[in-house]
């Protein structure tokens, strides 16, 4: 199995923040990923990290086997969306094809062009003056007319109206699945994500929390309902990741690793239960050492 | 690449021509008008006369009336002069501090970055044509300041080593501009905004350009000195452009007895209470008039190394720009 995209202890530091520690996983080739986290949680960074904008303090990220920073020849194989889908705003988008064409070795750009036409994107008027959904369009387009391996989006529907977001996701969903390129798409939008990935990378508080198969996510996690509950270990049941009690039963999602305890009744999860319940956690503690108050 | 930056600097380049464009259509006639004042007062003749040391007394003060009248007329365009100095710093502020600047405040680096190409080829590139544009604008506005304010500086009698005159023609504007613009671009490395990057580029400019004019350009050859003695038939030599550093009244034994003074008395002349002339200031039979100047024949020499260090230092400042480029994302 090819791995697109891996990352090994990736850290990165602002100043003495770590936007980013300990971060490893791997992405094998061909799935389209989402990318989660709370604001701030590293995913920008990432993405950055990924597509060589930025070099790495610890670790190693490697793409295709090789490390983007300060490396052109991994450019080709990347197509990257940055997050507001930054374009210049007084080119029109014609002019961005052909231009965006001179910068690259590999270039589709009547790939780009069709695209384009097909979604109704006027040729030329400044991308300044079109609304946030064809800008992104456009972006979309120039970054999949380099025909890319690994295509890195960072929040790119974040401010895009539902309608547009799902155009947008369609679209993109459409020309991967031709290629067989890889995806790794950040979003807020849990049900988006749940929609077009098949693989989870999520972020928390600067570390991975979870990375795997949605489906084996999904397969792994389970809401148990059962008699009051006061922390003892349960047969077939690996970390709890969530307790909520009445005062005669208890709420539990956890993962699962097994024959669950017949005394609890066990229900499927969705993704974005399972995305939510790693959210939740630990995401006060720092907060809390930072305003010196007990947690 | 060069596409990229053409398309997205040719208005730019169309604006800086058309701003060239309209400061010649008012300079040329104005200088073309004063140059004709200038020789209908038969000045060019007195310039000649007067760079003589045996001017006689007649030719002196008719050339000095028409000078009078020339300056009368034309002074306060000394003003404009001064205004214009600051053209290298406008073009360091609108093409060196946006170059970088506006695509990091707009995010477009991170567009042109995940291109094809290395981000040193696309600051190369880019770093060229604004080179390119206001090196050229540079060089007209060198050489035609140098025509223009010609017969200004004559007629002022001062030289072209006067800190304003000196300033604004010859080679020395080409590199002021460069260094304002490679300031500007590597201010946008550290503000990484217009505003801030166009403030570090306005107070980084001024202060370099004010601190090498005083502290610095005294200094790039050894000063020359001259003496003239205090009692003497004919007038003090009248400065023939040299840049007098400093001056002033000297005892025979070398003590400065009247700094930023001249002093000549005709030989046996008496003060009306009796005493040498001089006296009340200590000055003492032996005494001379003292100058530390730079002679007017280095203005070329002087031109040259002015413009190497600012040259230089644009060439520092656009590798460091490449240095800062690699932490930026």
């Amino acid at each position: 199995m090819e791995i697109a995209l891996e990352a090994e202890r990736l850290g990165k530091r602002y100043g003495r923040r770590w936007a980013l520690q300990e971060c490893s996983f791997q992405l094998p080739a061909g799935r389209i990923a989402g990318l989660v986290g709370p604001n701030g949680a590293g995913k920008s960074t990432l993405l950055h990290l990924a597509v060589g904008l930025l070099g790495p303090d610890a670790g190693t990220v490697r793409v295709f086997g090789r490390t983007p920073y300060d490396n052109p020849a991994v450019l080709p194989d990347v197509g990257f969306v940055a997050q507001d889908t930054p374009l210049y705003r007084d080119f029109t988008a014609a002019e961005l094809v052909t231009i965006t064409g001179r910068m690259n070795r590999r270039w589709d750009g009547a790939l780009a062009r069709e695209r384009l036409a097909q979604l109704g994107i006027p040729p030329n008027l400044p991308v300044g003056r079109l609304s946030g959904g064809q800008r992104a369009q456009v972006a979309l387009a120039l970054a999949l007319a380099k025909r890319p391996r690994l295509l890195l989006l960072d929040e790119p529907v974040a401010s895009l109206d539902p309608l547009a977001r799902r155009e947008f996701l369609q679209s993109l969903m459409g020309s991967v699945a031709e290629s067989g390129t890889t995806v790794l798409l950040s979003s807020h939008l849990l049900g988006d994500l749940e929609r077009v990935c098949d693989h989870l990378v999520l972020l928390n508080a600067s570390r991975v929390r979870l990375v795997g198969a949605v489906d084996e996510l999904v397969a792994g996690h389970r809401q148990l309902v059962g008699p009051r509950h006061g922390g003892e270990a349960i047969t077939g049941v690996g970390t709890v990741l969530r307790a909520s009690h009445t005062g005669r039963q208890s709420t539990l999602l956890a993962r699962v690793d097994g024959v669950v305890d017949p005394e609890w009744t066990v229900h499927d999860v969705t993704l974005e239960e399972v995305i939510l319940a790693y959210l939740d956690e630990g995401e006060t503690r720092t907060s809390h050492t930072e305003w010196e108050v007990p947690a | 690449m060069i596409a990229l930056a053409w398309r997205q600097h040719r208005k730019q380049v169309l604006y800086t021509i058309l701003g060239f464009a309209v400061l010649a259509a008012l300079m040329v006639p104005i200088g073309i008008s004063m140059r004709h004042t200038f020789s209908d007062l038969g000045l060019p003749e007195c310039v000649r006369q007067l760079a003589r040391s045996d001017v006689p007394q007649a030719t002196a003060e008719s050339c000095e009336g028409g000078f009078r009248q020339f300056g009368n007329r034309y002074g306060n365009l000394n003003l404009v002069a001064v205004l214009l100095l600051v053209l290298p710093m406008l073009l360091g502020l609108f093409w060196g501090a946006p170059l970088i600047a506006r695509e990091v405040e707009q995010g477009t680096h991170r567009f042109a970055w995940t291109q094809g190409i290395s981000r040193r080829r696309w600051a190369l590139v880019k770093f060229g044509l604004a080179v390119a544009v206001t090196a050229t604008a540079a060089v007209c506005y060198g050489l035609g300041m140098s025509w223009w304010v010609s017969p200004l500086t004559e007629a002022a009698r001062e030289g072209r080593f006067g800190f304003i005159v000196f300033d604004l023609q010859g080679v020395a504007p080409i590199g002021y501009t460069l260094f304002a613009v490679a300031l500007g671009i590597f201010a946008g490395t550290l503000g990484r905004r217009m505003l801030p990057a166009m403030t570090i580029t306005l107070a980084g400019f001024i202060g370099v350009r004010a601190a090498v004019a005083v502290l610095a350009r005294p200094h790039y050859q050894p000063a020359r000195t001259a003496q003239y003695p205090v009692v003497g038939d004919d007038p003090l030599p009248r400065d023939r452009g040299d840049w007098i550093l400093a001056n002033g009244v000297r005892n025979a034994d070398g003590t400065m007895v009247a700094p930023d003074a001249q002093i000549r008395c005709p030989p046996g002349v008496q003060k009306p209470g009796g005493g040498a002339c001089g006296s009340e200031l200590g000055v003492r039979p032996g005494a001379y008039n003292w100058e530390l100047y730079q002679p007017a024949d280095r203005f070329w020499l002087f031109q040259g190394i002015e413009t190497g260090i600012f040259v230089a230092l644009a060439a520092l400042l656009l590798y460091l720009t490449l240095r800062q480029l690699r932490r930026i994302a």
